[in-house]
């Protein structure tokens, strides 16, 4: 880039600063929200530090209250079985497409380009019949297997970069010494792609933890609710305890803040990679 | 390096030369690497799909699901649904919805990575803090963005307030008219990072010699940014609008949550339509018709898209 004055540089970093502030408020109003009184959280002009800390919401809501422990295992369940599902459908699909001989892969890769773009209610309504009718209705495997079907597409787009960078020579000193395809798949091209089938382990897992439509439409049984979906409950049974629905609100998004913290590269990597044709 | 390496034939094809079988395997063997996904596929996308352009065809309720009584009756859904004074307005919704979106992600995605690619100290730390906006669970932004649009308690009307831009509190939420800002106010919020990211990354392919060369004839930023940035960022930009349109039109989860597509119908874009005449009203027929009806017109719109794309790249 080009050189530019000291004084132009701290204009541009305050400006940049500033921008970031803006995009970061919300997130800074929902924790500081979180942790005030009710007095204090509908006092006009409202503080943006609280005078006084209080954790009574998070106290009601987590540890007097044990519904909203349950929701979280119900939705640490749901991404982590969309997770490993995810990963065991797109990785053998995204290398046979990076570098099997293959006929169609255009096809393929045009199918999970478009699916992509199919909205979610047109999936939710077949879907909700289906498991009716084969009795999955209300239980988190249903869950599972609909949401995978959003991020089965996105994760073979963004793994199939990763097998096709990966030299060649690879694979056939894999067979010299022995391996048939899959055990060079499994030995050797899997464990070399680590960073990306990270990146897709991560996105997929947050994806899964996310998801509202599917479990609005597939479950209605409270005992099988994700945090999400308890989290909108909330949001009519609280009524105007805007600082109890906070906290659940900064729970629901540990996973993703701890997700950036340690693993922001990857994410933002493979968010690109994922949404456009590579 | 003196000579030129002669690849040795690949152990691979010299090994399976005598066998039949093993040259049969050898040619249907990758497909087995596709094949759990495509099943995957099939069973839980395209025979659903399929199975909902069957339905949008045929009478079907709760009851009759289940016993399995659902009668055709061919393009009564379809027209029901046309006439249908809700769907029409909820056509209206989802338009003004995505255009207003749009704009305001798109413009301000673009100035986020005009700035953000720059140089400057903790930038890599300032473009990845940005990003968890677009990662949040909708249910969490929506719920977060309902809370700062409360009209008496909300920190945007306090803040408004403040700087003299309005003298009584709006009502974003529950005022019918103004109620659409309030959802594209959250959505604006959720989409810019998603803008930003890929124009950012768009802003990054372009070589740093050409600006360096502009800078050597005299060019001044502006004439750099209107004669090297933006003739470059076209077919990028045009990439992110359209997946920014289509995502869009496809958005339930913030409207479901911040208004529920009240009040009165006045933000029922329409998934959310399509969500309350199938869930709400269990006319799964007409439900369905609906989703085939957005998905058309999701077709068009990505038609184009694919098509454009395709002329990018052979231009």
């Amino acid at each position: 880039m080009l050189t530019s004055k000291p004084w132009r540089t701290a204009l541009w970093m305050a400006l940049a600063l500033f921008a970031t502030s803006v995009m970061l408020f919300p997130l800074y109003w929902v924790v500081i929200s979180s942790l005030k009184n009710t007095t204090e959280l509908f006092q006009s002009p409202p503080t943006l530090f609280p005078h006084q800390i209080d954790w009574t919401p998070y106290i009601t809501n987590f540890v007097q209250n044990q519904v909203i422990l349950h929701y979280m295992f119900n939705s640490m369940q749901i991404a982590l079985g969309t997770m490993l599902l995810s990963l065991v459908l797109a990785a053998p699909m995204a290398y046979g497409l990076a570098r099997l001989p293959v006929r169609g892969k255009n096809i393929f890769l045009l199918f999970f380009l478009v699916v992509q773009m199919f909205p979610g209610i047109m999936l939710a309504l077949p879907l909700f019949v289906m498991f009716t009718h084969i009795g999955l209705i209300n239980s988190l495997p249903a869950v599972i297997l609909a949401v995978t079907t959003r991020t089965l597409p996105f994760a073979v787009l963004v793994l199939r970069p990763f097998f096709l960078s990966l030299p060649r020579e690879l694979e056939d000193a894999a067979f010299i010494d022995g391996c048939n395809r899959w055990g060079a798949f499994y030995r050797i091209i899997l464990p070399l792609s680590r960073p990306g089938v990270l990146t897709v382990a991560i996105l997929t897992f947050l994806m899964g933890w996310s998801d509202f439509l599917f479990p609005l439409t597939l479950i209605s049984d409270d005992t099988q609710r994700p945090l999400t979906l308890g989290l909108y409950n909330f949001i009519g049974e609280y009524g105007t305890r805007w600082n109890d629905l906070m906290a659940v609100s900064v729970v629901a998004a540990v996973p993703i803040i701890l997700a950036f913290m340690f693993a922001q590269r990857y994410i933002t990597s493979g968010l690109v990679a994922g949404s456009v044709k590579e | 390096m003196s000579t030129t390496l002669i690849p040795p034939p690949r152990i691979s094809e010299v090994a399976s030369s005598p066998k039949k079988r093993r040259r049969l395997s050898r040619r249907i063997g990758p497909y087995l690497f596709l094949l759990p996904a495509t099943c995957f596929m099939i069973i839980f996308l395209v025979y659903p799909i399929g199975s909902m352009l069957v339905f949008s065809f045929q009478q079907v309720n709760i009851g009759g699901l289940l016993s399995g009584d659902t009668p055709f009756v061919g393009l009564d859904n379809y027209r029901t649904v046309l006439s249908d004074a809700a769907f029409r307005s909820s056509f209206l919704v989802s338009l003004a919805f995505t255009a207003a979106s749009l704009i305001f992600q798109f413009s301000i995605g673009f100035l986020l990575a005009l700035l953000f690619n720059r140089r400057l100290p903790l930038i890599g730390v300032m473009r990845g803090s940005v990003m968890i906006a677009w990662m949040l669970p909708i249910v969490v932004s929506g719920t977060i963005f309902k809370w700062m649009l409360q009209s008496d308690s909300g920190i945007i009307n306090y803040a408004l307030q403040s700087i003299g831009l309005i003298h009584t509190p709006i009502h974003w939420l529950s005022d019918p008219k103004i109620a659409i800002w309030g959802v594209i106010i959250a959505n604006i919020w959720i989409g810019v990072p998603f803008n930003m990211s890929l124009l950012l990354a768009g802003l990054q392919s372009i070589s740093a010699s050409l600006y360096e060369a502009a800078v050597v004839d005299g060019a001044s930023a502006l004439r750099r940014l209107f004669f090297i940035t933006l003739p470059l960022m076209r077919s990028t930009s045009l990439t992110v609008l359209m997946l920014g349109l289509i995502y869009t039109l496809n958005v339930f989860d913030v409207i479901y949550v911040m208004t529920g597509g009240g009040p009165v119908n006045a933000t029922e874009a329409m998934p959310i339509y399509a969500y309350r005449i199938s869930f709400t009203q269990f006319d799964l027929g007409s439900g369905a018709a609906a989703a085939i009806l957005i998905f058309l017109l999701l077709l068009a719109v990505s038609s184009i898209y694919l098509w454009l794309i395709r002329r990018e790249e052979t231009a």
